[in-house]
């Protein structure tokens, strides 16, 4: 994996953790999920390269605050989902990975996130050169009011990898599982396509560029339950190439595809991460677990 | 069972509930909207009246067409508007279609009339096609060539376009020149390839020229359309075969019309053309066939009409507004004046209109919407800019003739009353109207259109460009319509600025002195001879009315058809 390389490549103290740490598959890391939690240590997970660390992450908006100290890595080519109440910061988080936040004038961010071993909030990134590696799904379907086959050209077009580009929209609408059902009507304006098939065609239009990351804020949070199934199994498959990172407010839909999870809670912290069978099953703190069974939230 | 009413109190037919301020408010309301349209409304009778005069008719004249053309469209109409609605709109576009085409052809043909002729056209035509061509050419060969880009986007309309200004008024190369002992002489210059097209000495003759650089044109852009639309490339190489055939054939119909072929060429690019492939496309998919009935019994009818009115000897009405008007110059006289060379100067202050303030307007919305900050000395500038903004759209059009008399006139020394003072005055008249609405037009573009572009990695520039304009584009364009619509209705800046009060000819270039519609009439108001202030007039107001409304009905087709998509 290309990936692997270029981070052993530069490689930092960050990804040295990551695989220096205990090689255990999943089962009952909790010690060290707590450890990681209070950010004494880096990500300690079996056999798997830390895409993405933030290291104690500070966000503002304006004098608010709305994440504080998060320290978290997330692993490659697998589904970590962060699950929380209504305004805990984990969108925020969310749109810290791809610097969507630069968009909004009053956020202000401190502290480091690392892509591939870089900080992405270095003065020397470029957040459109980000954004290329890291695509990114909406909560609600946005595709553009094109043609489908034009909404999922998009990327590529502005990048300039125009050569193939019908078969690169073919193997993008086939991984999204997509191009049965819109094979002959590429022509047809994508908004005349059903929620589901927009949102699907919004992972389409995101992986046509063969990003590292696939960041997904509640993607299936507007969709009925039929569509939000499909766009269930297409995010396990998608797991397969790529590091999905998905926010939802749904706590079974978390523990249905997800690899790890996150727990954020109100005032924006962190309050636990770790692998999602042991994040359900057994919490380790009061809250999460108070949270998980429905007591608040 | 038996049922009795229930003794309960909560229905409210007690009046518990008083509606009685409400209802009081909705008839209020009514009755102001009713008043302003009824008061309008009688005001533009009051005014065609005067200017059509219908009563003057022999009263067999107006029974006769009243029975050819007006009893049988209005039965039509009805027809269509209870049983058969699509057929009601294939009508209404038949109608339509054929009047814009009219009204474009009408344009054409005093553009070559008055400013280019065919010849100069053409250079114009194959120049910015060449400059077209460059750009184009040079995106393709080094795409990523940003600035180079740039230079060749500003240098080539200059190169096929423009050609280098005169050394005399080039004060760099002059001032270079004087330096290094160089004596460039007074009109040392490069010149365009639009000049150098113009100096050939053997040019093929007007009506091949006519035929490849506007017809030709026109005719392919059919064709692809029908060859897209049908998916069958023979279908278009006949839109385009039927066509030039049908432009050729003015070279012997034309003449023998009185419109010379140019006028049957353009009749044909403009007219025949849409409503041809309109038309075959209602018959072919067999929707609203009957509309097309509603243009065939109108022609018809005004044919009879004239045939009757004619055998009967029956005069018709002596009305003001009639083509003489339109085609004549004024007069001291009030039977031969007539308005066309104001109606040349408001189409040529328009075009000036259109060129300083798209481009400047569209711009500064963009930057207000798409690049502004919103926090920070800066951001609190451009909250200042704007509350400014808002402000010089309220300002009084005096003041703006104002400014562009010191402006253009005293400051850069341009001639006075000249169109492009006319038309650079208003333009800063409407300019905020035209930011202001272009602004509204990108703001109600969905923040999630930009969100996903950006979310690809899309730069500002390529967000802008492939997201936000073409979906901005169809708002932009009504707003910046309907403040042409007011433009061109515009008088006081054009009194300020000196706009002739009449002139017998038409302008032929745009720093000739002129007269605009709303000036002509208004020197028309001030008339002695009472015939200039009732007959004529009202015919000015009437031409002027019928060209805001037609800008005003394009703004609206352009908004109706976007929302349907």
């Amino acid at each position: 994996m290309t990936q692997n390389e270029m981070t052993s490549d530069d490689s930092t103290d960050s990804t040295a953790a990551g695989t220096t740490s205990t090689p255990d598959p999943s089962g009952e890391p909790l010690v060290d999920q707590s450890i990681e939690v209070d950010g004494t240590d880096g990500g300690a997970q079996a056999g798997r390269e830390q895409v993405i660390e933030a290291r104690d992450l500070d966000v503002f908006y304006g004098d608010v605050q709305a994440l504080q100290g998060i320290t978290m890595s997330i692993p490659e080519n697998q589904v970590t989902a962060m699950i929380g109440p209504s305004g805990c910061g984990k969108s925020t988080f969310l749109r810290c990975i791809n610097r969507m936040n630069d968009l909004i004038d009053a956020a202000r961010v401190e502290g480091e996130l690392h892509f591939e071993g870089k900080n992405i909030y270095d003065d020397d990134v470029d957040p459109v050169a980000l954004r290329r590696r890291i695509g990114m799904v909406f909560q609600h379907p946005n595709p553009f009011p094109k043609s489908i086959y034009d909404n999922v050209a998009y990327g590529l077009r502005i990048q300039d990898e125009t050569e193939n580009l019908d078969e690169k929209v073919e193997t993008a609408l086939k991984r999204a599982a997509l191009w049965d059902e819109v094979e002959d009507q590429l022509d047809k304006s994508a908004l005349d396509l059903s929620g589901g098939q927009q949102q699907r065609l919004c992972i389409a239009r995101a992986i046509a560029v063969d990003p590292d990351v696939i960041l997904m804020d509640e993607p299936a949070s507007a969709l009925d339950p039929i569509a939000t199934s499909k766009i269930e199994d297409l995010i396990e498959e998608l797991a397969e190439e790529f590091t999905v990172v998905i926010v939802t407010h749904n706590m079974q839909q978390a523990a249905r595809i997800s690899d790890k999870t996150a727990v954020f809670l109100t005032g924006g912290e962190l309050v636990e991460f770790g692998d999602t069978q042991s994040i359900f099953e057994n919490p380790e703190h009061q809250r999460v677990e108070d949270y998980i069974t429905g007591k608040f939230g | 069972m038996a049922t009795t009413e229930p003794d309960v109190d909560w229905h409210g037919d007690d009046s518990s509930v008083n509606h009685l301020r409400g209802r009081a408010f909705e008839a209020a309301c009514l009755a102001a909207t009713a008043f302003g349209l009824v008061s309008v409304l009688l005001l533009l009778l009051f005014v065609a009246n005067d200017a059509f005069r219908p009563l003057s008719a022999d009263s067999g004249w107006l029974l006769t067409y009243a029975a050819t053309v007006l009893a049988p469209l209005a039965a039509l109409a009805v027809y269509y508007y209870r049983l058969d609605e699509p057929a009601g709109e294939v009508a209404y576009v038949t109608s339509g279609l054929p009047v814009v085409g009219v009204l474009l052809t009408g344009g054409f043909a005093v553009m070559f009339i008055e400013l280019l002729s065919i010849l100069e056209w053409f250079a114009l035509v194959t120049s910015l096609v060449a400059a077209g061509g460059l750009i184009v050419a040079h995106g393709r060969l080094r795409p990523n060539a940003a600035l180079e880009r740039l230079v060749v986007l500003f240098g080539a309309p200059v190169v096929t376009v423009l050609g280098t200004p005169p050394a005399q008024f080039n004060w760099l190369v002059t001032d270079l020149a004087a330096a290094l002992g160089v004596d460039f002489g007074l009109y040392h210059r490069v010149i365009s390839l639009r000049e150098v097209l113009l100096r050939l000495p053997y040019v093929p003759t007007n009506w091949l020229l006519l035929l490849g650089t506007l017809v030709a044109p026109l005719a392919v852009a059919g064709g692809v359309f029908i060859a897209r639309r049908r998916d069958s490339r023979r279908a278009g190489f006949a839109v385009v075969g039927a066509t030039l055939v049908g432009a050729l054939a003015g070279l012997v119909t034309g003449p023998a019309l009185g419109i010379g072929y140019g006028g049957w060429m353009l009749l044909v690019a403009f007219v025949a053309l849409p409503v041809g492939i309109y038309v075959e496309g209602v018959v072919r998919r067999r929707e609203g066939v009957r509309g097309l009935a509603f243009p065939v019994i109108a022609v018809l009818g005004v044919a009879i009409g004239s045939v009757v009115v004619d055998a009967a000897g029956f005069a018709g009405p002596d009305s003001w507004l009639d083509w003489g008007f339109l085609t004549s110059a004024t007069s001291r006289t009030a039977a031969d004046a007539g308005i066309y060379p104001a109606m040349v100067g408001s189409v040529m202050m328009i075009i000036v209109i259109v060129l300083a303030t798209f481009p400047v307007g569209v711009g500064a919305a963009i930057y207000l919407e798409e690049y502004a900050p919103s926090e920070g000395a800066m951001g609190k500038f451009v909250t200042l800019v704007e509350i400014n903004i808002g402000n010089l759209a309220g300002v009084p059009s005096v003041v703006y003739g104002l400014l562009g008399l010191a402006l253009f006139i005293r400051i850069v020394q341009w001639p006075q009353g000249s169109i492009v003072v006319a038309g650079l005055a208003v333009g800063l008249l409407i300019l905020p109207i035209v930011i202001i609405s272009a602004q509204e037009a990108i703001r109600s573009v969905p923040d999630s259109f930009r969100q996903a572009s950006y979310g690809m990695g899309a730069t500002r520039w390529q967000t802008i460009r492939q997201v936000v304009l073409p979906e901005a584009l169809p708002g932009i364009l009504t707003g910046t319509i309907l403040a042409l619509g007011r433009a061109i209705g515009e008088t006081a800046p054009l009194l300020m600025i000196g706009a002739a009060a009449s002139v017998r000819l038409a302008p032929n270039g745009f720093f000739d002195v002129a007269s605009m519609m709303p000036r002509q009439i208004y020197s028309w108001s001030s008339e002695l001879e009472p015939a200039f202030r009732h007959g004529v007039l009202a015919a000015g107001v009437i031409t002027l009315l019928a060209v805001l409304l037609v800008m005003n009905a394009t703004a609206i087709v352009i908004r109706n058809r976007y929302q349907r998509e």
